[in-house]
């Protein structure tokens, strides 16, 4: 077989990710120097690490050219796809909310709310939970802007310590769901390479919480 | 003047040279197997009702409308068409039936996501026989494919969703929590299966069930899954997977076969063992199948039956692909002289000759040096010339 492959997200997630690793006991000098390289070894893991933006991490693994990933189950619930996720690495903690502007009563009121989000997935789902109609609209940067320019009424969102939000005026008024980083697999390398997966697997689960 | 169309729809593409021979090869090895196990081909309609596929998710079919206004869908799967043949066009004939297929499926929901619309499939169905014996034959017929097809660290995967329903019967759930629960376990999402399972505490089927997301592997998977649980159904489920390891052993097929009990899918028609196959080199299940006991009697006409699908695509993409034949002579003729240039052609194996268009020698000349070719054969009024050409 080749090596195991793993696709990291970059960014926020990355320095906690090497910390696992590390944590367990490998050599992660290539991950965190990599200059150009976007494909590190991790030579006494016997894996290579991938660095991708987190949707790339999904679509590496469910087109199997990587074998498992670390992902935020953020981009889990938007992007979705098949593969198998095992575990819950309780890093990258942070929370989806419904925010808007402070003192108004967003569900009292029986006209069809405008909700500004860059996860019309996330927010889509949450709103036909509750059997709520609402207009969507994807917004790419600042979200917190929509409601400040009066484009929406609400914003669905990630958020960390909520300091953002406090700057622009807006309050949480519900949390959508918790999100943290994920170990996600491969489902056909998860059957061929069972040991090697499942051993690391059990590697990680024991190095945690960080 | 329309502006010209130079793209295909979302999905699907062109497909040429070695992609069609490499396709071809394999559906050609895979039917010719088939036949030799006494199945028989069947053709269904391209294009279905829509009522027929009820567990299908509708926003994952390609839809139609009709003359008359019915919907209309491009078949998402085989199986379910050829019951529906079984039940009514083979009502009175003698079964079992074995019967294949080798037949495009369709896709709706494919997103930007490199999957296809189009999904060439190879399968079967054995109509007719309940019990081991005929679930023994079909997936030994699915080793055997992976096997002359010659993909790399295959192994097919068996599985028993009745094992999983046993455990949740004993459950004191609600359908909601035990459809998160299945879900949990089929995405081997332990983290999340934890978590539901925490207010049953420790309650037996609780804890089995918190364990079947990870209870694949080799054949001492069963062992754990007698050990787990002391429910008489789930029981029955392992003896019978027993039952079917032991006689694919015997058929020399053991080091093949593995388990995954927590192979729980959602919506579908299998009822009994459910199975997958995996090479190295594909990333995901390359075969699947499994028994269905009860999908003819949706059409009034009970027949225990089970049998399995191929994707050809991802298995042919596990394999080499072919070299194909080189252009080795470019054949000119003369006016009056075609039939002696087609037996000159037909002397060749298929692919390394080709007939030249062009009137003046110069211009085939040329084409044979662009194709690379050896020589130019010429048939003329003086009848039979080489020109043997000097590789570059």
């Amino acid at each position: 077989m080749n090596r195991l492959r793993i696709a990291v997200t970059k960014g926020r997630l990355l320095d906690d990710s090497v910390k696992l690793f590390e944590k367990i006991g490998f050599d992660c000098e290539a991950v965190k120097n990599p200059g150009r390289r976007l494909l590190c070894p991790v030579d006494d893991g016997g894996f290579d690490v991938v660095l991708a933006k987190a949707p790339d991490v999904i679509t590496y693994i469910e087109n199997g050219v990587c074998d498992m990933g670390i992902v935020g189950l953020d981009t889990i619930l938007e992007r979705g796809g098949e593969f198998y996720e095992v575990l819950d690495l309780q890093y990258g903690k942070c929370r989806f909310a419904l925010a808007s502007r402070g003192g108004e009563d967003f569900y009292g009121t029986y006209k069809t709310r405008t909700v500004a989000t860059k996860y019309p997935k996330v927010a889509g789902d949450f709103f036909a939970r509750k059997a709520i109609d609402v207009k969507l609209i994807k917004i790419e940067g600042s979200v917190e802007l929509a409601p400040i320019l009066g484009l929406a009424d609400a914003i669905v969102d990630i958020v960390e310590t909520g300091s953002t939000l406090k700057a622009n005026g807006l309050e949480v008024i519900e949390t959508v769901c918790g999100v943290s980083a994920r170990l996600i697999v491969n489902t056909a390398s998860m059957k061929l390479y069972r040991n090697e997966i499942m051993s690391l697997v059990a590697k990680c689960e024991k190095a945690l919480p960080l | 003047m329309p502006k010209a169309i130079f793209g295909t729809p979302e999905g699907t593409r062109d497909r040429l040279f070695s992609e069609c021979r490499d396709r071809r090869a394999a559906q050609s090895l895979i039917t010719s197997l088939f036949k030799k196990r006494g199945f028989t081909e069947v053709i269904t309609p391209e294009v279905e009702f829509y009522d027929l596929f009820g567990y299908v998710p509708q926003e994952s079919m390609l839809k139609v409308v009709d003359r008359t206004g019915k919907i209309l869908v491009l078949r998402p799967d085989s199986t379910t068409p050829i019951a529906r043949v079984a039940a009514t066009k083979l009502k009175n004939s003698v079964f079992p039936q074995r019967l294949y297929y080798n037949q495009t499926v369709f896709r709706s929901d494919i997103g930007n996501l490199g999957n296809d619309a189009e999904i060439q499939q190879c399968g079967v169905e054995l109509l007719g026989a309940a019990g081991v014996k005929g679930d023994a034959e079909i997936t030994a017929l699915a080793i055997d494919v992976l096997e002359a097809c010659g993909v790399q660290n295959c192994h097919i995967e068996l599985g028993y969703p009745g094992y999983f329903k046993a455990l949740a019967a004993d459950l004191p759930a609600d359908a909601d929590t035990l459809e998160q629960i299945r879900e949990s376990i089929s995405t081997k999402n332990f983290t999340a299966l934890r978590a539901i399972l925490e207010p049953f505490g420790n309650e037996k089927a609780a804890k089995a069930l918190e364990e079947l997301a990870f209870l694949f592997g080799g054949p001492e998977v069963l062992d754990r899954a007698e050990e787990i649980s002391s429910d008489p159904k789930a029981a029955e489920c392992v003896k019978y997977l027993r039952t079917l390891y032991s006689e694919l052993k015997m058929a020399g097929r053991g080091d093949r076969v593995r388990f995954d009990l927590g192979m729980v899918s959602g919506l579908n028609y299998y009822t009994g063992i459910v199975f997958r196959g995996y090479a190295e080199g594909a990333a995901k299940a390359i075969i699947a199948g499994g028994r269905y006991d009860n999908l003819t009697a949706s059409f009034g006409f009970p027949l225990p039956s089970t049998g399995f699908a191929i994707y050809v695509d991802d298995l042919v993409a596990c394999l080499p692909p072919a070299r194909l034949p080189r252009i080795k002579a470019v054949i000119h003729f003369a006016s009056g002289m075609l039939d002696e240039a087609i037996r000159e052609l037909e002397t060749y194996p298929a692919g390394e000759a080709e007939l030249s268009p062009y009137e003046e020698r110069e211009k085939s000349l040329k084409l044979a040096k662009d194709r690379g070719a050896e020589y130019l054969i010429c048939f003329g009024p003086e009848g039979k010339e080489e020109e043997c050409l000097e590789q570059a």
